[in-house]
């Protein structure tokens, strides 16, 4: 089924969300389970190995760039670079998220984590974003215009509420990495907010205050 | 500064357990009267300017300036849910710190809560052992008290009076003013004494906005009295003058010592007279006592690294574990003569245990200032502090004593409002236009000293190194919850006077501890039956053992204790000093 939606149409997250958990049927197992998988299950999944590393992507070295073992397949690192970029995008002051390599910091914090709950929600959010793309776009979500990605995000968006919902709560957690990423990166610190610390302050310039005696 | 190999054979004229503000400034006064001193601290030596890294950029650290994996802090709900000693439930962790310890500037500093369990009712308990302690991170908020809490007995009928009035201690304020630096501006408030203030930094718009918008209530807004040199300290070669480089909010000290810390502040200069010994990584267990006299006779303490046991010998003995750990100290030093713990024949050590409530704020902002050019509000050594305005000229009906708030705004090097909903183009344009915008204030109140909070010892439960932990019986009472409904009001309503355009407000207590303000377990008083101490921190029953750290304190007040603990433990010492050489100890 092609639901294609605009951001501007109503949205029942709980009504809609049947339709893409239907589309996989592992997803439909995900949607019952609580998300927090047994821990031989994780086991497993993290024993499959480290993804190989991929062309075009920052070589470690530089601590921005590093990103210790790798959490994500490079398709999935894909995914995170154009989920980040949906929720801090590139504007005519500085560059986005993408820029800022957030996924990459995302990979090595969730990919560094004792948390198996944290990671196993990435690796399900992924994949029902992905699910949500193809229901509401009818195409991957890497894959989708900038305006179709953003209809998508806004569903989880405009229902960030309803924390009881696998998707919101991935949503919250994505919003929370990419923030922390971005603002705490080069071009978020200096590009966007051009902060003016961390040197010698001659004199803080403050604000005159009539109050008398002061 | 050379550090000498510690002698442990010889007698010294006296031995200081503890390297914070109180353990520094003993070391410091008693040094420059001549006599020879022995300092020892539990934890490690740091290699301070490597911890604090006050000026890296958060990209260039490998977690973001967040904590390694395998090191978890504990936070508000699960200090809420779970109960001490903390270990079970994060067996992933092999770090387990206070929640000071969330950021790689602070974890070091902070004690392993695994290797230092305590056990009893909820409890933040912040505990930096290193040398200098807390003061490594404090949070430089440097108030003098009144008489309006050195005799708060004699305004409400609570509690006892101090010992010592404003004017004993108003000299030795001046002093650490003095050989310290603290920047601020000068109010005349009769309940907030003026300190001898170097250069104050300006207010920024948003905070002359709530300044102006207050004083038809006649509330006061003034400057954070930050325990900062501003000018510069011509006596210390350690410490620079603050240069206003931003990023101070990063909990983790100051690497050019602008803010005081014990070890560059008082240690250091110490060592300088060629008077003082460190030794470092050196757990008290004990203080000995000379079964002929009654008198201390020194410690016995374990190297906190090889395990070994240890027993130095001194004419005086100078508690300065902070306040929770010297009444553990007292407690554990049992003996035939002294079956209750030593200077407890008045059964009070460990009890009247009080601090500051904290938890409601209000966070606001300024709309007018929204798309503005920011200016550097967090190279500032402070924001703001309001000043107590309850139970001064008026009764409060619903609870006695006061509060205070202590508030920041404006922009630093993580912009505030990232928690606004929404995403994208909108989400990221409107962080950058409200950075400058925002800002907030918290209250701090005094929690009464009450003989029913108390900490003993755990009959069961013992540390790292086998002794026995600290239990908690404390419980915030109707009079700090009574207040804190009316700190959030009144937050609230003085936003709304001045104007500022409310985002959030709130009445939720923090819990008990989050303030790292303990205090009283060994109160001063005249009365030996019902105090622990006297006047000059001397115990009344043991007259060579002076407790010089927060625990003498009678009651909290509501203005933050580091100053008092200083002023106190100064004026104690040069009495220490006189009264050893004219033999009296």
């Amino acid at each position: 089924m092609r639901g294609k939606m605009s951001a501007k149409d109503p949205v029942d997250l709980k009504q809609d969300r049947r339709q893409w958990l239907k589309a996989s049927a592992t997803a439909l197992g995900a949607a019952v389970l609580p998300l927090a998988l047994p821990l031989s299950e994780t086991r497993a999944a993290e024993s499959q190995g480290a993804p190989a590393p991929v062309a075009g992507r920052p070589a470690a070295g530089s601590a921005e760039a590093k990103s210790g073992a790798r959490f994500f397949t490079p398709a999935q690192h894909t995914l995170v670079e154009e989920l980040s970029e949906t929720i801090i995008p590139a504007d005519s002051r500085s560059g986005g998220a993408k820029a800022a390599r957030v996924a990459d910091y995302i990979e090595q914090t969730v990919g560094e984590t004792t948390d198996d709950q944290r990671k196993a929600l990435w690796r399900e959010g992924l994949r029902l974003v992905e699910s949500m793309s193809q229901h509401y776009n009818g195409k991957s979500f890497v894959e989708s215009s900038t305006e179709e990605k953003i209809a998508v995000i806004k569903v989880l968006s405009d229902n960030a509420e309803l924390t009881e919902i696998p998707e919101v709560q991935f949503f919250h957690e994505l919003k929370r990495l990419t923030v922390r990423g971005y603002y705490t990166s080069k071009i978020g610190i200096h590009d966007d907010l051009e902060y003016k610390g961390n040197r010698i302050l001659q004199e803080f310039v403050g604000c005159d205050d009539p109050t008398p005696g002061t | 500064m050379a550090e000498p190999e510690a002698d442990l054979s010889k007698k010294y004229d006296a031995v200081i357990i503890g390297s914070g503000a109180a353990g520094g400034m003993a070391a410091h006064v008693l040094t420059t009267h001549g006599l020879e001193v022995l300092m020892l601290e539990a934890g490690k030596k740091l290699d301070i300017e490597q911890e604090l890294r006050s000026m890296e950029w958060p990209y260039d650290n490998s977690h973001r300036g967040g904590l390694p994996p395998g090191s978890h802090s504990l936070n508000h709900n699960e200090y809420t849910i779970r109960r001490p000693p903390f270990g079970a439930g994060f067996e992933k962790s092999k770090n387990l710190y206070s929640y000071v310890g969330s950021t790689d500037y602070t974890k070091n500093i902070v004690v392993n809560e695994r290797e230092n369990p305590y056990t009893g009712t909820n409890y933040a308990w912040v505990r930096a052992r290193c040398l200098g302690g807390k003061t490594n991170i404090w949070g430089r908020l440097a108030l003098r008290l009144s008489d309006y809490d050195f005799k708060a007995k004699d305004r409400d009928g609570f509690g006892e009076n101090w010992p010592i009035s404003y004017s004993d201690i108003a000299p030795y304020y001046d002093k650490v003013d003095l050989y310290l630096g603290i920047t601020g501006v000068k109010e005349n408030l009769p309940y907030l004494p003026d300190s001898i203030f170097q250069r104050p930094t300006k207010l920024n718009c948003t905070e002359v906005t709530l300044k102006q918008g207050i004083q038809k209530m006649g509330r006061v807004l003034t400057q954070y009295r930050a325990g900062v040199t501003t000018d510069g300290l011509k006596h210390n070669k350690y410490r620079s003058r603050c240069y206003g480089r931003g990023a101070c909010e990063r909990k983790g000290g100051c690497d050019i010592h602008a803010a005081f810390d014990s070890p560059t502040g008082l240690i250091y200069p110490a060592m300088d007279t060629g008077n003082l010994t460190l030794r470092t990584n050196s757990t008290v267990r004990e203080i000995t006592v000379d079964p002929v006299t009654g008198k201390a006779s020194g410690v016995h303490f374990t190297d906190s690294q090889t395990m070994k046991d240890y027993t130095v010998h001194a004419k005086v003995v100078i508690v300065a574990a902070s306040t929770l750990e010297s009444a553990r100290l007292l407690l554990l030093s049992k003996s035939r003569l002294y079956p209750n713990g030593l200077a407890n024949s008045s059964g009070h050590v460990g009890h009247n245990f009080c601090e500051h409530i904290m938890g409601p704020y209000v966070a606001g902002q300024a709309t007018d200032l929204v798309g503005k050019p920011t200016t550097l509000d967090d190279g500032r050594p402070g924001g703001f502090y309001l000043t107590r305005f309850r139970n001064l000229a008026e009764k409060h009906p619903n609870f006695i004593r006061g509060y205070g708030f202590e508030g920041g705004s404006g922009s630093g090097m993580f912009p505030p409002g990232t928690d606004s909903p929404g995403f994208g183009a909108s989400f990221k344009e409107e962080i950058r236009k409200n950075q400058g915008s925002y800002i907030a204030m918290g209250a701090f109140g005094e929690v009464l000293a009450r003989y029913e909070n108390f900490v003993d010892l755990d009959p069961v439960v013992k540390d790292k190194w086998g002794i026995p932990a600290l239990r908690f019986h404390y419980k915030f009472g109707e009079n700090e919850h009574n207040m804190a409904k009316d700190m959030k009001e009144t937050a609230q309503e003085m936003f709304e006077a001045a104007g500022l355009k409310i985002i959030y407000v709130s009445d939720r207590v923090l819990t008990e501890g989050w303030s790292i303000h303990e205090l009283g377990t060994a109160r001063m008083g005249n009365d030996p039956k019902t105090s622990v101490l006297n006047q000059f921190q001397q115990s009344h029953d043991v007259k060579n053992l002076f407790v010089v750290d927060g625990s003498a304190f009678v009651n909290a007040s509501c203005q933050n204790p580091t100053w008092t603990i200083m002023a106190l433990c100064w004026r104690s010492c040069d009495y220490l000093a006189d009264q050893l050489a004219k033999n009296e100890l």
